[in-house]
């Protein structure tokens, strides 16, 4: 069942996107002709002027939409709609605010569609908020925590149902940067301990240099794969390694 | 020097009492006609009168029973029809005028109508309140259910989520804090409607006693009315804050 780190997980083969118009709007194309492999086990960042289509990217993937042309494969398949193995964490963290953490992590697994998985639902609860270290705020309501502790029980209520693919749209960029640089850190940890793959969009390039295994860079709207850097880099990186600040530079370069 | 204070419930007892207190030296004292402003304790001996002859439980009853009917069908219907109007864009189209239209206008406005159409007894009242006190309801419900946050949705859907349970787990509990604001409106609008609409036309209830004492110049009798009608408004206002905190933990409303 598990796939092979190194496998091809996610495939973007000639996609394109437009919003159709109404009566007083103009169609938008918002994507075209974009082509993207993601190999399990990658941590692939993607940048790219504002506005140019990265979250749409992600919305195609977990299957929020569908593209207008071309075919957003996941394991060799078309996406039809969402679903568990790809999960999203919202910029906004989308918590439910009348369940407690615990019970936020809890409700994917209490859904009738995960019953069967034989997972044990404490123990699931308890390993995740342990990994997202919020076990000290298990009874809490989401409207109790803190920025990035909210974005921590939403990365632990997606790492939950055991997807393959985290989808992160600038989980980050509502946080401090303090609280972000931490974050940054946290990612990386839960990325390495639990191999999932993760598309990470942000619009902070030093960000995606420090964290990335390749970075993905979008034209402007309608958007397509401008250029993949590959960040050859050891970790952990710094902000002010000035090998970190040559790739941001040349990919800064990129985007004026 | 927190411990040392007296509870702030006490405190918040000073300005009545001192209200209550002047009211009656002011009446013993003859400084005002006793005719017009009798002393409290006249009422609330008049108030034990009424108790122990029954009159009070007759009165009360009609009256609560016409509220409770109307304000259940209120709740009924107006949640039905918010939820469906914010649902379904025809339905609200062709509800939506008619909503505006009646809003505006003085429930006791169509009370002569509603005489014509149910009589003097229960059925014009609870007609008028189930008209009256459904507007808050509706108008809550369909915010509640316009305003769910779209990621709440797409989320749960993510996480493996039927219709269904999205419904029962998502659509309903993030619609509860607005449908409570409404329901909680709606008793008010109700308790309201009733006592005038009663002082209109009616031949036993807490409004027709409070005229009736009028008519006869039993003013003490008026005034132990009001306290009646005073303490179950605002027993019944603390009762449905209970009832939040009790269902809605998470919720954090600015309490008024």
């Amino acid at each position: 069942m598990a796939i092979e780190s190194g496998q091809e997980l996610v495939r973007f083969d000639g996609v394109g996107l437009t919003f159709p118009g109404g009566s007083a709007r103009r169609p938008v194309e918002v994507i075209r002709q974009l082509d993207l492999s993601v190999q399990a086990g990658e941590f692939v960042a993607v940048i790219g002027p504002s506005g140019c289509g990265k979250s749409t990217l992600l919305s195609l993937l977990a299957g929020y939409l569908t593209p207008s042309s071309g075919r957003v494969l996941f394991r060799g398949k078309p996406i039809s709609g969402p679903g568990r193995e790809r999960m999203m964490v919202f910029q906004q963290p989308a918590l439910f605010p009348w369940l407690t953490t615990e019970e936020n992590v809890a409700y994917g697994l209490r859904l009738k569609a995960n019953r069967s998985n034989g997972r044990d639902v404490k123990e699931t609860v308890a390993a995740m908020l342990q990994l997202v270290q919020l076990d000290g705020f298990a009874r809490h309501y989401p409207s109790d925590l803190s920025g990035g502790m909210r974005q921590r029980l939403e990365i632990a209520r997606a790492l939950a149902v055991d997807p393959q693919v985290l989808l992160m749209d600038e989980p980050l960029a509502a946080l401090d940067a303090l609280t972000r640089r931490t974050m940054q850190r946290e990612v990386l940890h839960i990325w390495e301990k639990t191999l999932k793959t993760i598309l990470f969009v942000t619009h902070d390039i030093d960000e995606a240099v420090i964290m990335a295994d390749r970075i993905v860079v979008m034209a402007q709207r309608p958007t397509f794969v401008l250029e993949i850097e590959d960040v050859r880099l050891p970790r952990p990186r710094l902000r002010e390694d000035p090998e970190v600040g040559k790739v941001a530079r040349r990919l800064s370069t990129l985007l004026e | 020097m927190r411990g040392l204070a007296p509870p702030r419930s006490a405190v918040r007892l000073i300005g009545p009492l001192t209200v209550l207190v002047t009211w009656e030296l002011a009446a013993r004292f003859g400084l005002v006609n006793t005719l017009l402003l009798p002393p409290p304790s006249k009422a609330l001996a008049d108030l034990t009168v009424l108790i122990s002859s029954g009159y009070l439980w007759k009165a009360l009853y009609a009256s609560l029973f016409r509220v409770v009917c109307g304000f259940a069908i209120a709740v009924a219907v107006g949640i039905a029809l918010g939820a469906a109007m914010a649902r379904v864009r025809p339905l609200n189209d062709f509800f939506d005028p008619l909503v505006e239209l009646l809003r505006p206008i003085s429930p006791l406005a169509l009370f002569p109508l509603a005489i014509l159409w149910f009589g003097i007894g229960d059925g014009s009242k609870i007609f008028v309140i189930a008209l009256a006190a459904s507007f808050p309801v509706i108008l809550n419900t369909f915010a509640g259910a316009r305003s769910i946050d779209t990621n709440l949705i797409r989320a749960s859907r993510s996480l493996g989520a039927s219709e269904i349970e999205i419904f029962k787990g998502i659509v309903l509990p993030a619609s509860l804090p607005h449908i409570f604001t409404g329901v909680r409106l709606a008793w008010g609008i109700s308790l309201i409607v009733i006592i005038a609409a009663e002082m209109v036309g009616a031949t036993v209830g807490m409004g027709y006693m409070v005229l009736e004492a009028q008519q006869t110049f039993r003013t003490e009798r008026v005034f132990a009315g009001i306290f009646v009608i005073g303490v179950i408004g605002f027993a019944t206002d603390l009762g449905f804050r209970r009832l939040r905190r009790w269902l809605l933990p998470w919720y954090r409303e600015t309490e008024t």
